[in-house]
């Protein structure tokens, strides 16, 4: 019996390849019925996203389970096998756990430590169960997995800083304000991504909303989508004095805030900050802007420039948290290395105490004058003598799970002490 | 025996601020739990040296500028690992502690009392007090040094390792306005019981001794910019560079005391 994970990912499969492979919820069902029908698996869990289709499974001949299972996949999906042959990997045993462990951590997606990985593993469990294709094996591997998933979130930083543009100018804010909560937020000019923006510095705690347009229905509509006020475009220098955090976004081929402006703006302002987030292109703010004391000014490319640096930051988090997952790989490992000795220890001590119990009990009969002082000092030393011998199989054992390669050692203690096997 | 106590104290600082510098680097949750643990450590070690100090002089161990210089550090420290539980600011060691040891070298009290006119309790309370005030601007001069990195980072808009380690710069801002509010009384009232204690024991409030001018124009800067920042204005990236001024003149003021001749000693 054997665990084994195999599949294809963005790593090493084409999306082409991958969106015919993918499977639906209700096809999935259908396709785990199938493969436990056939009979060449004890569990099965099938996890399908956008970037990768694998199969965790446990079986008694896992090539035969692998080759049975992918066949029926791509009869499912009518895909040529030959052409998902070459780009499967397998892992099995302790690489498999890892494998799991490494995908619900997010440490093999595309974009490191992104957050959906986790759901769609808790997804692919829930199905799988539903059809009662999970076993006990699969369940004590997934539940782990999932807790693994969770250290690794608060224990490294892997997931910390923001790989869009959007979350990234609201880290930036965090940076120079500490919180943001009833910071005012001017929207100039209206577009998706500077909505987006501002609806994540809302959720942050930011307040009041401002809004203006050079046209005075679309300022007056994005004002109603996000709660805030539509401020007249003449009066824009007006409502900078008001604010914390500008996000401009406007169409204009020319810069609307210049230098001198924001000069006589932050003149009033006794030293609060303000922050530029100019998502337009061409530019809004003139660059020239930046240069002024307590003003930061971010174009598009300086936020790309900050996401890039997040993302080599995931990386080096990325790094511990292997770390970290070479431990936890090798923690499961002997736990499951002891709930596979651990049946036999117990059957070694009672066929040896059955012995025990029996001899004493003969010994006994035989003396029937004995005093109790007497029979206790016989079921004393039997008890002894049992301990004593077993003391050195049962620890061989133990450190044979551990350093997993208990089955031969196994074998040779049924052997040896004429165990049955369950 | 509290030579011992207090070189073992000096090494436990040494590594304190070690690991507090790879925490700042690696941002590695365990380094920094070792750091405040060996800063702990340390200075319980040196509270234990300075009362055994105390106890075998038979006065507060204040009385020479080695002698004043450990007792800094101590107030340094202890404002370190108070502000540091009370804010959350885990990094602060690594701007701190580095400042401790580097005075803890020069607090090794091998030169004997300053002056046969040293005595009375107000000479205890003025030296105390300008100690406080001290170790006060030594976190103002943290904060400042923190602030002034991060602006740096967020103007050149290229993030690194202090981007992502040190906190906001309100929050920075917040923190060296705050020990400059909290040190600039202390130092205050230190000098004018010094200034009034000289002009009994010295006979003069203007003898020429180098501490004493150089800790005027240290004032006056703190005085400036707490002016400054009180009456609007002043803040940020100019308030960070004064509190970097002020403490220079500060640390020529103990220089002075330390290498100068001079009523303070040398």
């Amino acid at each position: 019996m054997a665990l084994f994970v195999s599949g294809l990912s963005h790593r090493n499969a084409p999306v082409e390849l991958r969106e015919q492979l993918a499977v639906d919820e209700d096809k999935l069902r259908e396709l785990l019925r199938d493969i436990a029908a056939a009979g060449v698996v004890r569990e099965v869990i099938i996890l399908s996203t956008c970037n990768r289709v694998e199969v965790y499974a446990v079986a008694d001949v896992p090539g035969e389970a692998r080759a049975t299972t992918f066949r029926r996949l791509c009869r499912h999906r009518g895909v040529e096998p030959s052409s998902v042959e070459a780009a499967l990997y397998t892992y099995t045993e302790g690489d498999a756990v890892r494998h799991a462990f490494r995908v619900a951590s997010s440490l093999d997606s595309m974009v490191i430590g992104e957050p959906q990985i986790l759901g769609q593993v808790k997804d692919a469990f829930a199905l799988a169960q539903s059809c009662e294709a999970v076993g006990p094996a699969l369940h004590s591997l997934f539940t782990q997995a999932f807790a693994v998933a969770k250290k690794v979130r608060t224990e490294t930083e892997i997931a910390r800083h923001a790989v869009s543009v959007s979350f990234a100018a609201v880290e930036l804010a965090k940076k120079i304000f500490a919180g943001l909560e009833g910071k005012a937020v001017l929207l100039v000019g209206a577009g998706k991504m500077s909505e987006l923006a501002a609806r994540h510095l809302v959720e942050q705690g930011a307040f009041p909303v401002y809004v203006t347009n050079r046209t005075w229905a679309r300022a007056q509509e994005m004002a109603r989508t996000l709660s805030g006020t539509a401020v007249p475009f003449d009066e824009l220098s007006t409502a900078l004095a008001a604010v914390e955090i500008v996000i401009t976004s406007t169409g204009a081929p020319e810069p609307l805030i210049g230098r001198d402006m924001v000069q006589r703006v932050m003149h009033g302002r006794r030293g609060r900050p303000l922050f530029f987030i100019d998502i337009a292109v061409p530019r809004d703010v003139d660059g020239a802007v930046g240069s002024l004391d307590d003003v930061y000014c971010y174009d598009i490319d300086d936020l790309k420039q900050v996401v890039d640096a997040n993302l080599r930051e995931r990386v080096r988090e990325a790094h511990r948290a292997e770390a970290l997952i070479d431990r936890e790989v090798g923690k499961f490992l002997a736990r499951q290395g002891d709930v596979e000795v651990i049946p036999t220890i117990v059957s070694l001590r009672e066929r040896l105490e059955a012995i025990r119990a029996g001899e004493v009990k003969r010994t006994l009969a035989r003396l029937p004058g004995a005093l109790p002082e007497t029979r206790e000092a016989i079921e004393a030393l039997s008890t002894a003598i049992v301990n004593k011998i077993l003391h050195a199989p049962i620890t061989k054992l133990r450190e044979s799970s551990r350093a997993g390669s208990p089955r031969s050692w196994l074998d040779l203690v049924h052997e040896l002490f004429g165990l049955t096997r369950r | 025996m509290h030579q011992t106590l207090l070189t073992v104290a000096i090494i436990g600082y040494v590594v304190a601020t070690g690991l507090a510098l790879a925490y700042l680097v690696q941002r590695e949750e365990l380094l920094h739990r070792l750091a405040s643990l060996a800063t702990l450590t340390a200075w319980v070690l040196h509270t234990v040296a300075l009362l055994t100090l105390a106890f075998n002089l038979g006065r507060p161990p204040l009385a020479s500028m080695p002698e004043a210089v450990s007792v800094a550090v101590w107030v340094v420290v202890v404002l370190e690992m108070w502000i540091e539980r009370r804010s959350g600011l885990s990094v602060l060691g690594a701007f701190v502690l580095p400042v401790a040891v580097v005075f803890s070298m020069q607090s090794t009290p091998t030169r004997s009392l300053i002056g046969p006119t040293l005595s009375g309790a107000w000479l205890w309370v003025h030296i105390g007090l300008a100690l406080v005030g001290i170790a006060a601007l030594v976190l103002n001069f943290a904060g400042a040094v923190m602030y002034l990195l991060q602006e740096h980072q967020l103007r050149t808009k290229r993030p690194g390792t202090f981007y992502y380690s040190l906190p906001a710069l309100a929050t920075l801002d917040r923190l060296t306005y705050r020990t400059l509010a909290l040190g600039f009384p202390f130092l205050t009232t230190g000098l004018i019981l010094g200034v009034l204690w000289a002009g009994t024991a010295w006979g003069s409030v203007f003898t020429f001794d180098p501490l004493a001018l150089s800790s005027y124009v240290a004032w006056a800067v703190y005085a400036a910019t707490l002016a400054g920042r009180a009456t609007g204005g002043w803040h940020g990236r100019r308030a960070a560079y004064f509190a970097i001024v002020g403490f220079a003149v500060l640390m020529l003021t103990l220089g002075a005391g330390l290498f100068l001749p001079g009523k303070h000693g040398g």
